[in-house]
């Protein structure tokens, strides 16, 4: 009987772990630029032990071989990067990327992440920085004396200053993107950082080559949909019933089998 | 009793076999057994397991390296141990940007293996046959392999199969490769517990009946003998 409680014990665990990774996905529901992931799993390896063979028979359809199966594991945790929908923000810093492409920031030690999250605000040396404080790469100056900032479909920002009627150009935002986004780390904080398995970055300014194009006065909502992530759960929670059923079934076999000494 | 205990040890085994299956409800490309049952002499015994092929529900993911097919094949892993089946889930790119499966097998093309240049700028797409590009650019077809009718692959655990005997290429035209779909798993979770409770009654009945016949010779053997 162990084998069988051991196979449903594994159904359980997975079944809990993709309801963690559930959880997650639906606390970041309103992260912008959040993406979500899900869990993977595997089946076990298998045991392979031979079956009652009918002496003299040569049944070519029964393959004297039973095998059985040890449960399931987890096989990965992938996040998933898809397009979340595009909130019209009005706020003249928030910059949504509709396309592919990350932005590129400067973290306090000096490495660099990527993020999809592009709710700017300026630091106070005047530079655009993310909402976490980490710097936009390359770093774009806005001065002082400010009046409107302008920033195109093609990542250039402009500025009106005082009462000048004719912008300024201050800077271009640049987008780095990778051929297989779901292979970077995830930071927390809504950075990444790339991995052998993300490969290198390939930059170049938005709308070009592929990238994405900018959008100014919107956001990138998390791609968490709340109804998918429902019928996930209750069907994680409805497998983790059964796989509890199972172990139920074969404890009261073991309990009939212990009732065959009186 | 014989008889009896033998059908107890063949439900037991039967259950293990479910509660596998049922562990494995939410595992893509995960493809459920069937425990078969014969009489042998007087007795009924599990004599072999059979793998259910038929498919699972493919549904969206919209990931482009999750890749279910319709109809039947397989495609073609390369393993330290040989070539194996699998029945599409999800692969990811490594460091080589080789296309692999969980483990690190790498997923064959007709060429052998495939390597997505890292640093190219387009996506991966990957057409019905099974072909592969990137930046417009074709790399090689995926090898899709289809077993007769009847066969029975061995699992390896991992999704994986042991190839069967019977294995041959489909046709390019045959194909029916799924792009950013998944092939959920095969197991039906209703079926699944009305088997196991199935089980566990006859496992009742048939526990019964070895008390019985016990209860029957204890009789012959202590009050048979007992003088009038």
């Amino acid at each position: 009987m162990d084998p069988a409680l051991r196979a449903a014990a594994t159904g359980m665990m997975a079944q809990q772990t993709r309801t963690q990774v559930i959880a997650n996905n639906l606390a970041n529901v309103n992260t912008p630029g959040f993406k979500r992931s899900r869990a993977q799993f595997e089946d076990l390896l298998y045991q392979t032990v031979q079956g009652t063979q009918v002496l003299g028979t040569t049944d070519a359809f029964t393959n004297p071989a039973i095998q059985v199966g040890r449960g399931t594991r987890l096989s990965a945790v992938q996040r998933m990067h898809m397009q979340g929908a595009i909130d019209q923000t009005g706020r003249n810093l928030d910059v949504a990327i509709e396309g592919e492409g990350f932005f590129q920031v400067q973290m306090n030690n000096g490495d660099v992440a990527y993020t999809r999250d592009g709710s700017f605000g300026i630091s106070d040396q005047g530079l655009l920085t993310t909402s976490n404080g980490a710097g936009l790469m390359p770093s774009i100056r806005i001065p002082d004396d400010v009046s409107e900032i302008t920033i195109g479909a093609t990542g250039i920002v402009s500025v009106r200053r005082g009462n000048e009627v004719e912008p300024t150009e201050v800077g271009r935002i640049e987008l780095a993107r990778f051929v297989n986004p779901s292979g970077m780390l995830s930071l927390g904080q809504n950075l990444y950082a790339p991995t052998a398995a993300s490969g290198i970055p390939s930059i170049g300014f938005p709308s070009e080559e592929g990238m994405g194009r900018l959008q100014q006065g919107s956001l990138e909502a998390s791609n968490v949909e709340i109804v998918q992530e429902m019928v996930e759960m209750i069907t994680a929670m409805r497998a983790y019933e059964i796989n509890s059923k199972a172990i139920k079934t074969s404890d009261e076999m073991g309990q009939i089998a212990n009732n065959l000494t009186r | 009793m014989t008889s009896a205990a033998a059908s107890l040890a063949m439900l037991e085994r039967r259950q293990q076999v479910l509660a596998n299956n049922l562990a494995n409800v939410n595992t893509s490309g995960f493809k459920r057994d069937m425990v078969f049952a014969q009489l042998v002499g007087d007795a009924v015994a599990a004599t072999s397991t059979r793998v259910d092929l038929s498919a699972g529900t493919v549904s969206e993911s919209s990931n482009p390296l999750d890749l279910a097919m319709e109809g039947d094949g397989f495609f073609v892993v390369g393993t330290e141990q040989g070539e194996r089946h699998v029945r599409g889930g999800n692969f990811r790119l490594d460091a080589d940007g080789r296309i692999v499966d969980h483990s690190g097998n790498a997923l064959l093309a007709e060429s052998g293996e495939l390597t997505i240049p890292l640093k190219s700028a387009g996506a991966i797409t990957i057409d019905g046959t099974g072909m592969v590009s990137t930046d417009g650019r074709a790399l090689g077809r995926l090898r899709v392999e289809r077993v007769a009718a009847g066969a029975n692959p061995q699992h390896e655990g991992g999704v994986r199969f042991l190839p069967d005997a019977s294995r041959e290429p489909v046709p390019p035209m045959d194909r029916r490769v799924k792009q950013g779909f998944i092939e959920e798993s095969n197991v039906n979770p209703m079926e699944a517990m009305t088997s196991m409770l199935q089980v566990l009654h006859r496992f009742g009945a048939a526990q019964k009946t070895i008390s019985t016949l016990d209860a029957v010779r204890g009789i012959a053997v202590n009050d048979l003998g007992k003088p009038v």
